[in-house]
Parts: structure tokens; C-alpha cells; sequence
């Protein structure tokens, strides 16, 4: 550390630049795993909460062959800040949207009552600094769909009362005051009840999550919020055009008001050759989800296998390409030349999306902060990336619902 | 016992001989410092109907309807409020989840609302320290099981959100528990009935037996590790009413450390309303009519309005009279039947027919005074205001954390 000072000043003046250079594989290898498992180390998107309400049973604690997500495998990832996802099939709709919202709810609360050891229920992100600190797992909620709420404000605050920190406008469908990019315009974007929503989850802290919606209920998303947004799972259209995925006018407005896009894994979302031959052979991803959903009959866990059973049995008969877990640097990398390194962190869509080969699942995180380093990136825009960043929206969330509290 | 009936007779006495301690309200000095150094818990009051009846009710300034507000609360001395999550029995699953967490929702904005007056309180210390700040600790109850649409996830959701007891049935049977004012389906409680009070002991909610049959209340006591209470009762011995409870029952209750929460509805209070109800049907149609007339199908208002058209029928002779004094008669028999310790507050405001003096909570210091004239221990009185619900509710918190930490699993 002593000598840190002078090696750089030696390369400013370009004397021995090329000798502190030249430092081994090992070296950077050792350097990243240190930094990788002493950050906070947080991804916004994981569907596990399905897995919660499998007739087989899912305990969190023991280890999986399939699937992403478990606390033995996170502990190896170092993944230790995660939002469980709250979802339903956005066709679902009214009362039965909230009960089923409430039941995944209190399914994540239910889990992080049965390893208190392992796992920390955290509101904010100084709780989720203490659950670090104490060497447990942050864990979070956040709702994925605005159609949960049942068209009434009072829901969504009740969700926050329950600990949720983000709520994603839409799924793959409209909702009733919010306009999905998946499906065809209704409401210009937010309405103006949506825009109340808006309003009141700034109010309450809850994130707005901009992942799923139209460009236009994004850009209104952006207009009205006090507090800046987030994509919770969302990648780069400049890479893979996808209505999903952001543009880099988007990804710009978005940083400009301090918010974070937090990068998906989902092989159609990050490779454009994948999303081509996989709209090609499935007719899309709301088609395929349509298919699924009537062969599961409402089973989502069953959706979510069904999906990924399909996007496999296409990668092995060759109809769809291969795609490496690289291509998730390609997208942290482009975000971070556009607008720099604090907008851009991980929402991997574990549990609910198919994982590029290499990041088979969680344990596989410390090849993303390995191959940053690689590419030159400070040790400090790494932990930004690995979580502070994300943590930094969230605390910018809780200052604007204390203001707005304070004032009412 | 009789001794100090007698010495406390002679202080009564002795104070209302000097003037000068009497004050025009009829409140004794000694009656006002005792009642308001107490925390006066309250565990049923339907005031939460007034919420979302449209009408923007607000618990801020003080109304002429109804019977709660803070300045009323603040006059009489009500310090701990439980606010009732209620609809009928007949709104069952998700369309009742739905309402019972928009109920839930206004009970905590009128407390976002009111950061100065009102704080949620989901323990017993909780309520104690927001008692030392002078400000009044808001609690929730849920008024029967039909609202958790046989979901224990809903029950824990309800949990979370700080309610602290429900009400295992009201008039209507739920899924899974007889109530008092319906046929019988399930001899009393059913096998997932007793799970969710299995479920509710390891919340640490206390299990309400308030509207549930005599069989359910039997089930719950044989099931509960933690004592229970009736949120809103009184003493079928003095009004035979299903909603009250027999004698047997009450000792049966206090065996196992509960309380008896006494109503102040006058048809649970005094049998000769009861029966001059019953004698003239007609009146109970012509009281409906005019409800109906005032309100429409709006709840809160026929709540408050129920209360309200029945004054005047009093008033205009059509029905006896039943003054506040009828309570004081209630404490008193349960109190003799099983002793101090098992008796307390739960007024049924905002959702019944106040007696004549007890029109909303600024008049809680009468039943203070009328207590302590009857030669009741300043000590027993705290008990009746509100520690013996304390007591059973660090009971139940004991039991939750007991059950808590012995299986995780």
C-alpha cells in the first residue's frame, strides 16, 4: 500500500509503466476475489420466490442442482444482498392479484424466519450495510408488476408497510394505469392515477422500477418521480434490441437523474444472434409466455420451467446459438462508456430468465468483478457496480420519502 | 376484603363530604389523578368504518358524531385504542383480504397522519413508552376470521402489519369456526381452526373469543398456550345474550389467565332493553328504516347513525332507558365472580348503542369514579383500565417468543 503512491507516479512519467504492468493472471485473479468477497455484492431480480411454493418444497439452506439461487451457493457466489421478486401472471388482476402478492410476500418473510443465521430481512440500505457487516445475507422484496396493487393506492402502500422496496410499473402486460413494452399502448404511457402511484412510492421509499414498461411510461416515470429510478433487470438495446432492454438515450436520462441500470442475464436480452433465432422459432417472448402459461394453468413455478424447458430443448437442437456469460460485461461495459460507472449494477433474473453458459447460476458472480478488473476498472467503480450504486438510489429514495413525510 | 370495602367506603364517603374535591363533572379529585396517571386501553372500537366511508373522516379535530377523536380521546383519558379491522361475514376470501388491508392501511395513515397524538404499538412496551410520551398507542384487532380467506399467510400478513388480535369469528360463521349468532357447522372450531390458533399463539396475536359459540370458545381454550380475551363481551348473567358470556365461562377464562373485555352496548347490557326490543319487533324495523334512511348502504354511517336513532327512541319512550351505571354493574359481577385480575374495557364505540353518560371516551373517568365509590383498590381500578389486557398481551408475547425460539422449522 506504502508504495502505491510512487509506482503510479513512476508510470504518470512513464519510466516503469510497463513493469507495474506487467503483473500475473494470479495476481489479478487473487485481487478480485478479495475485492469480490469483501463488497456488497447485490442483485436486484430473483425469481426464487416461486420456487418457495413448489409442491416439492424449496429450502433455501440446502443445495440445489437446479435452479440459481440458495444460501450455500450465494455464500460461494458472494451474492449477499437479493431482492426476492413478487409475481404473478399480469393477466391476473383485481383482489386475487393482492392476496397472491401478499402469500409470496409473507412465503420471503417465512424464509428469512427460518434462517436467522443465514439471512437479514432489510428496509434500507443501512440495514442492508449491517447485514453485511454481521456476515449475513440482505435480503429485500420487490414487487414485479403493477397490476398486484388491485388498482388502489392503499395496496401499494401496504406493500411497503410489508418491506417492499421497488415495485416494477408493469410485467409483460399493461396494467391498469401503466403501459408494459411488451404489449400494445393503452394509456400513453402512465396515466394520471399512475403518475399518483408514482407520487405516493416516493412518498413511501419504495423504488420505482422502470424495467418492463413502454419508453413512453419511462420517460413519464422519469418526469414526475422525486426520487431517482431504477431498471431492476434490464440490459442494452445498443447491443441486443429488445423491447426489454434500454436505449442509450434511455440509459442517459435515466443516469442524469442519479439513477441505476441493473444489467439482466436472460440470453435473449443480452445477444442479439440468440433474440433473432429465439422470436424466429417462438413467434416472441410474450407467445411463447402465452403458451406456457395456458399449458400450466396458472402454475408459475411450472411457467418459469416450462420457458426454460423450451429455450433448451432449442439451444440443443441448434435453433438457437450459444451464448457466453461475457456478453454480460459487453453490457456493464457500454453502460459504463456512456454515462460512467455509477449507473450500472446486477439484476440477474436468476430463477426466472435462461443464464448465459458460465453464469450458471450465483456462484459463478466472481468471474463478473474478475473480468471488470481485467478491463482496468477501479477498485471503487467495481463495488459501485457489485452494489453500491444501487444502494446509493436507495438511500436517495429514503431522503426524498423523509422530505416528502416531513412536509405533508 | 371486606375490610378494605369498607375502608375505601369511608374514603368514598369522607370525599364526597369536602366539596372543594368534587368537581362539577362528578369526577372526584382523587378518581381524575387516578385515572389519568393509568393507561386506559380500550380493545374494541369501530371507528376505522369512519375512514373510508367516503367522508374523509379525520381523527385530528374533534366531531360531533361518533365517539372517538384524539381531543375527545385525550379528555377521557384513552391512551392505547384498538381500532377494529371489520366487514360482514358474508365478504369472503381475496375481496376480503383486499379490504381488510385498505382498513389496515387507513388505521396507519391516520397515524402517518398524526405523528404528534398517535403511535402504532405492537407490544406492551410499546405502549408504555408511547404512554410516557404522552401520546396515545394505536393497536389493531381484526374482527373475525373470515377476512383471512383461510390463508395462514394472510393471518401473518395481518400480523406483520401490526395487528395484534383477531376475532375468530364475527356474527356469521367463518371457514372454520361457529359463531355465536349462527347455526352450528362446525362443532365449534375445525381442525385447520385450531392451526390458526396455533399459528396466531406463535405471533404472538392474542386469540379473541368475542361472537364465536360457546363450543369455539371451549376449543380455543383447550387449544391456546397463551390466555385469551373477549375483546368486546359482557355478563350473560346480568343480559342474556348470545354475545355475552355465562358465568362458567368467565371462571373458565380467568382459570387460564384471561380477560373479559365488557361492552357497553346496551343490548348486551341491560336485559330489559333486550326484551322491550324483543316485544316489539316493529321497533327494531322502524330503527332499521330510519338508519336506512339517513345512511344507505354506507356501514360507517349506519354504525354511527344506529347509535344515534336509538337516543331517540329513548328518548321518545319507545324503549327503556340504560345508563352508563349498567357497565359498572358488568365490571362488578365479573369482578366478584373471579376477581380483579380478569376484567377490562372493550366499549364497542363507533359500532353500538352507547348507554345514557357514556356518549364517546370523554366520559371514561366516570367509570374510574363510580369504581373507586363502590370501594374498589386504586390498584384494582388500574387493573379494570387497562393493565390486565397489558398483562394477558406480554402473556401472549411470552408464549410467541417461547414458541419462536423452540422450533424455527
Amino acid at each position: 500500500m506504502r508504495w502505491t503512491r510512487p509506482l503510479l507516479f513512476a508510470c504518470s512519467l512513464g519510466l516503469v509503466c510497463t513493469a507495474a504492468r506487467v503483473v500475473t493472471a494470479d495476481d489479478i485473479a487473487e485481487r478480485a476475489r478479495k475485492l469480490h468477497f469483501s463488497s456488497i455484492v447485490l442483485d436486484t431480480h430473483d425469481d426464487t420466490t416461486q420456487r418457495f411454493f413448489s409442491k416439492a418444497g424449496f429450502d433455501m439452506a440446502q443445495r440445489h442442482t437446479d435452479g440459481h439461487i440458495d444460501i450455500p451457493r450465494m455464500r460461494e457466489g458472494g451474492m449477499n444482498a437479493i431482492f426476492f421478486s413478487i409475481w404473478i401472471d399480469g393477466r391476473i388482476m383485481g383482489p386475487p392479484a393482492v392476496q397472491k402478492a401478499i402469500d409470496q410476500i409473507d412465503a420471503v418473510h417465512q424464509m428469512v424466519r427460518k434462517d436467522p443465521k443465514d439471512l437479514a430481512f432489510c428496509r434500507t440500505a443501512a440495514e442492508v450495510r449491517e447485514a453485511h457487516k454481521q456476515g449475513k445475507i440482505a435480503v429485500l422484496m420487490g414487487v414485479e408488476g403493477g397490476h398486484m396493487i388491485g388498482n388502489d393506492i392503499r395496496v401499494l402502500r401496504t406493500f411497503g408497510d410489508l418491506g417492499v422496496r421497488y415495485m416494477t410499473l408493469s410485467h409483460f402486460y399493461n396494467d391498469e394505469w401503466a403501459d408494459s413494452s411488451t404489449d400494445k399502448p393503452a394509456h400513453n404511457g402512465l396515466t394520471d392515477f399512475g403518475k399518483d402511484i408514482v407520487r405516493e412510492m416516493n412518498r413511501q421509499g419504495i423504488m420505482v422500477d422502470i424495467s418492463h414498461v413502454s419508453d413512453k411510461t419511462f420517460y413519464d416515470a422519469l418526469e414526475v418521480s422525486k426520487a431517482p429510478l431504477i431498471a431492476s433487470h434490464s440490459s442494452c438495446r445498443a447491443i441486443c434490441n429488445h423491447a426489454r432492454d434500454m436505449s442509450d438515450d434511455m440509459i442517459k436520462a435515466l443516469a442524469a437523474k442519479g439513477g441505476v441500470i441493473q444489467i439482466n442475464y436472460e440470453k435473449s436480452f443480452i445477444d442479439q444472434a440468440y433474440k433473432d433465432a429465439y422470436d424466429k422459432a417462438s413467434g416472441g417472448v410474450v407467445e411463447a409466455m402465452n403458451k406456457v402459461t395456458k399449458e400450466c394453468n396458472g402454475d408459475e413455478e411450472c411457467v418459469i420451467n416450462k420457458v426454460q424447458a423450451l429455450q433448451k430443448q432449442m439451444e440443443d437442437s441448434g435453433q438457437l446459438p450459444p451464448v457466453s456469460w461475457e456478453r454480460i460485461i459487453e453490457h456493464i461495459d457500454h453502460v459504463v462508456k456512456l454515462v460512467g460507472a455509477d449507473h450500472v449494477g446486477l439484476g440477474s433474473d436468476f430463477d426466472g430468465a435462461t443464464m448465459p453458459t458460465g453464469m450458471e447460476d450465483c456462484t459463478k458472480l466472481p468471474k463478473i468483478t474478475e473480468a471488470l478488473m481485467r478491463k482496468g476498472y477501479s477498485d471503487s467503480d467495481l463495488r459501485n457496480i457489485l452494489g453500491g450504486n444501487l444502494l446509493r438510489v436507495m438511500e436517495a429514495n429514503e431522503k426524498v420519502s423523509k422530505e416528502m413525510q416531513a412536509s405533508h | 376484603m371486606r375490610r378494605a370495602i369498607l375502608i375505601a367506603g369511608l374514603c368514598a364517603t369522607a370525599a364526597v363530604l369536602v366539596a372543594g374535591a368534587m368537581k362539577a363533572d362528578g369526577i372526584s379529585d382523587r378518581a381524575r389523578k387516578l385515572h389519568f396517571s393509568s393507561i386506559v386501553v380500550d380493545t374494541h372500537d369501530d371507528t376505522t368504518q369512519r375512514f373510508l366511508d367516503g367522508n374523509n373522516f379525520d381523527l385530528g379535530p374533534r366531531d360531533a358524531n361518533g365517539s372517538i377523536d384524539i381531543p375527545r380521546m385525550k379528555e377521557g383519558n384513552l391512551s392505547a385504542i384498538f381500532f377494529s379491522i371489520w366487514m360482514p361475514s358474508k365478504i369472503t376470501g381475496p375481496d376480503a383480504v383486499k379490504r381488510a388491508l385498505d382498513q389496515i392501511d387507513a388505521v396507519r395513515e391516520q397515524i402517518r397522519k398524526h405523528p404528534e397524538a398517535l403511535v402504532l404499538a405492537t407490544t406492551v412496551g410499546e405502549v408504555r413508552e408511547i404512554h410516557r410520551e404522552g401520546k396515545i398507542a394505536a393497536l389493531m384487532g381484526v374482527e373475525g376470521g373470515h377476512m383471512i380467506a383461510s390463508d395462514l399467510g394472510v393471518l401473518r400478513t395481518y400480523a406483520a402489519l401490526g395487528v395484534r388480535y383477531m376475532t375468530l369469528t364475527h356474527s356469521g360463521n367463518s371457514e372454520w369456526a361457529d359463531s355465536s349468532t349462527a347455526t352450528a357447522e362446525h362443532n365449534g372450531l375445525s381442525p385447520f381452526g385450531k392451526d390458526v390458533v396455533r399459528e396466531m399463539n406463535r405471533l404472538g396475536m392474542i386469540v379473541d373469543i368475542s361472537h364465536v359459540s360457546d363450543k369455539t370458545f371451549y376449543d380455543v381454550l383447550e387449544t391456546s398456550k397463551a390466555p385469551v380475551f373477549a375483546s368486546h363481551s359482557s355478563c350473560r348473567a346480568i343480559c342474556d345474550a348470545a354475545r355475552n358470556m355465562t358465568d362458567q365461562m368467565i371462571k373458565d377464562l380467568a382459570a387460564k389467565g384471561g380477560v373479559i373485555q365488557i361492552n357497553y352496548h346496551v343490548g348486551f347490557l341491560s336485559q330489559e332493553f333486550r326484551d322491550a326490543e324483543k316485544a316489539n319487533p316493529q321497533i327494531e324495523k322502524d330503527i332499521q328504516a330510519e338508519v336506512h334512511k339517513r345512511c344507505g348502504e354506507n356501514e360507517a354511517c349506519q354504525l354511527i347513525e344506529g347509535d344515534n336513532v336509538v337516543r331517540d327512541f329513548v328518548k321518545a319512550g319507545k324503549l327503556p332507558r340504560v345508563d352508563y351505571t349498567k357497565i359498572i354493574e358488568h365490571i362488578d359481577h365479573a369482578v366478584k365472580l373471579v376477581g380483579a385480575d380478569h376484567v377490562g374495557l372493550g366499549s364497542d364505540f363507533d359500532g353500538a348503542m352507547m348507554p345514557f353518560g357514556m356518549e364517546d371516551a370523554s366520559n371514561l373517568p366516570k367509570i374510574t369514579e363510580a369504581l373507586l365509590q363502590k370501594g374498589y383498590s386504586e390498584s384494582d381500578v388500574r387493573k379494570i383500565l387497562g393493565e390486565n389486557t397489558l398483562r394477558v398481551m406480554a402473556e401472549v408475547e411470552r408464549v410467541s417468543h417461547d414458541l419462536s425460539h423452540a422450533s424455527p422449522r
